[in-house]
């Protein structure tokens, strides 16, 4: 099957407060490919996130998903947000907040039973169903990161979009969620953001590195190498099978 | 207390505080949980600028407080919504300009001369059977509007950019409810005063929240422990002769440390626990 696009990004400019955040981007993501966004603190990931879920408008240049602009498409979309710690204290179960996901999935304002059982399968899809009562205090850290991947899948999208969702786990836990993210690529077509900079091309298919702008490599370019292509990015790669390197940084 | 009952201004006293503790157990959940307490106490305030406006012009109390209140909420929810990081100062000076705008009009009032105090304090004990029918309404309203949009005003709690995200109407639900909150403000400040609408919004929301693992449940015991607070407060004011109001303020008070402490406690030894 030809691989269909399903982001396509073509000279997206984004300045906040006069500062270019985002210049002349360009780039495209097929269907399901497992698309991890890298780059420096402030280089524009989650500014890039938030323009392809259509929560902030482009300067210039268009954003096409499936094919129309972000504004029709958010429904399709699973957002994972980058601060699942937000509202600490506020009086909610694991189940409540998955069932966010299914808001307006059909007419008028009400949860319905079709929509109870659509959270719980998202709940068991990431081994949560067990604390669907807990309060999400309650939860540890990676915990909580799956219980907002279940919240994103109960909204039955065909693209997931993570903001940071290991920054705060333990290297273990992390593995888990990778391998967890992994499965659900079987079917929907992933893009994660990760300031860490580590990526374990076991499960990515491809690398952005965004700073400003944005370098697409492939999954050729990775397992190959990218200390020998024409560009590589300033990030610590940890790649399967190559032994740990660190990039020299790309001069524009 | 049994024998105050036979009084009818006793038994309007706590049929206003059984209402103005459903409708701030209601309201009180979503200012608490949305850290709006600072924009409530500036309706609150500002309200009195409404206040001087129906005196001055002659309008009904109830139309000029309710219209002024809820211009000033939506100016301040605009805030909110565009500018959060600033939204304090502004609320400050709106609030600040309600009450100035307030004791100027009444100044210019000729022969008139509205107590302060029963607006900052209320009068519980003197409160008409008209101004309960009202309050009666707007518990019903708050009850409905809360029941249907249940899940959409929790998701906009929770977490908003998601809400957004689904399609809910983010914008419209937050100025739709503000506005509940103004209107709730101004009817119960009539009844119970200005302080004692904060205390009732504030501190038993306050309490339920570590006690909840909804915000229904939160509603819930916020409303409970409203109840309690008003008539516990009523019925010392009644036997030792107090300020009904500063009497329900300071039992409520009471319950916030009460709680805070045995928080406080539990923490400590559990914490202890895992050393």
């Amino acid at each position: 099957m030809q691989p269909h696009p399903i982001i396509q990004v073509s000279g997206l400019s984004f300045s906040y407060n006069g500062n270019a955040v985002l210049k002349n981007v360009s780039f495209t993501v097929h269907d399901h490919e497992f698309l991890a966004l890298i780059g420096p603190n402030g280089g524009g990931k989650t500014t890039l996130l938030k323009l392809l879920l259509g929560l902030l408008k482009p300067d210039s240049g268009d954003i096409r998903i499936f094919n129309e602009p972000p504004s029709r498409s958010a429904h399709r979309i699973g957002y994972v947000p980058q601060d699942v710690a937000i509202n600490k204290s506020f009086p909610i179960s694991v189940i409540d907040v998955v069932l966010m996901g299914r808001l307006r999935s059909h007419q008028g304002a009400r949860i319905l039973k079709q929509d109870r059982k659509a959270a719980q399968k998202a709940l068991e899809q990431v081994e949560m169903i067990d604390y669907q009562d807990r309060r999400i205090d309650d939860l540890s850290g990676g915990q909580k990161e799956r219980v907002f991947i279940a919240r994103a899948l109960a909204t039955d999208p065909d693209l997931l979009l993570l903001d940071e969702p290991i920054a705060n786990l333990d290297n273990a836990s992390r593995g888990d969620l990778y391998a967890l993210l992994k499965e659900i690529n079987k079917t929907k077509t992933i893009l994660v953001v990760s300031h860490d900079m580590m990526v374990l091309s076991t499960y990515v298919t491809a690398v952005a590195c965004v700073n400003k702008d944005v370098h697409y490599h492939d999954k050729a370019e990775i397992t190959e190498g990218m200390m020998e292509m024409g560009y590589p990015c300033p990030v610590e790669l940890i790649a399967h099978g190559i032994p740990h390197r660190i990039l020299k940084t790309h001069e524009d | 207390m049994i024998d105050a009952l036979q009084y009818e201004f006793m038994r309007n006293a706590l049929m206003a505080g059984l209402l103005a503790s459903v409708i701030c157990g209601i309201i009180g959940t979503f200012v608490v949980v949305n850290r709006l307490v600072f924009l409530a106490g500036g309706v609150a305030h500002a309200a009195y600028g409404g206040i001087g406006i129906a005196f001055f012009f002659g309008i009904p109390y109830i139309l000029g407080t309710i219209g002024f209140s809820v211009l000033a909420a939506m100016a301040m929810t605009a805030v909110v919504l565009k500018a959060k990081s600033r939204a304090d100062t502004f609320i400050g000076v709106i609030w600040a300009f309600g009450m100035a705008l307030g004791i100027i009009l009444m100044d210019m009032t000729p022969g008139y001369n509205v107590d302060l105090m029963s607006y900052l304090f209320g009068s519980i004990l003197a409160v008409p059977g008209s101004d309960l029918v009202w309050m009666a309404v707007l518990t019903v309203v708050s009850l409905f509007f809360t029941a249907y949009f249940y899940r959409d005003l929790l998701a906009i709690s929770y977490d908003d950019e998601f809400a957004r995200l689904r399609g809910v109407p983010v914008n419209l639900l937050y100025f739709l409810f503000i506005s509940l909150i103004a209107v709730a403000i101004v009817l119960i400040i009539r009844v119970v005063g200005l302080i004692l609408v904060i205390a009732l919004l504030t501190i038993p929301p306050y309490i339920a929240e570590k006690y909840s693992r909804s915000l229904i449940m939160m509603m819930v015991l916020s409303i409970i422990l409203s109840l309690l607070f008003n008539f516990l407060g009523l019925w010392l004011a009644y036997a030792y002769d107090l300020t009904s109001g500063a009497t329900i303020i300071m039992v409520a008070v009471a319950g916030f440390l009460i709680s805070t402490g045995a928080n406080y406690l539990s923490l400590n030894r559990k914490s202890f626990k895992f050393q």
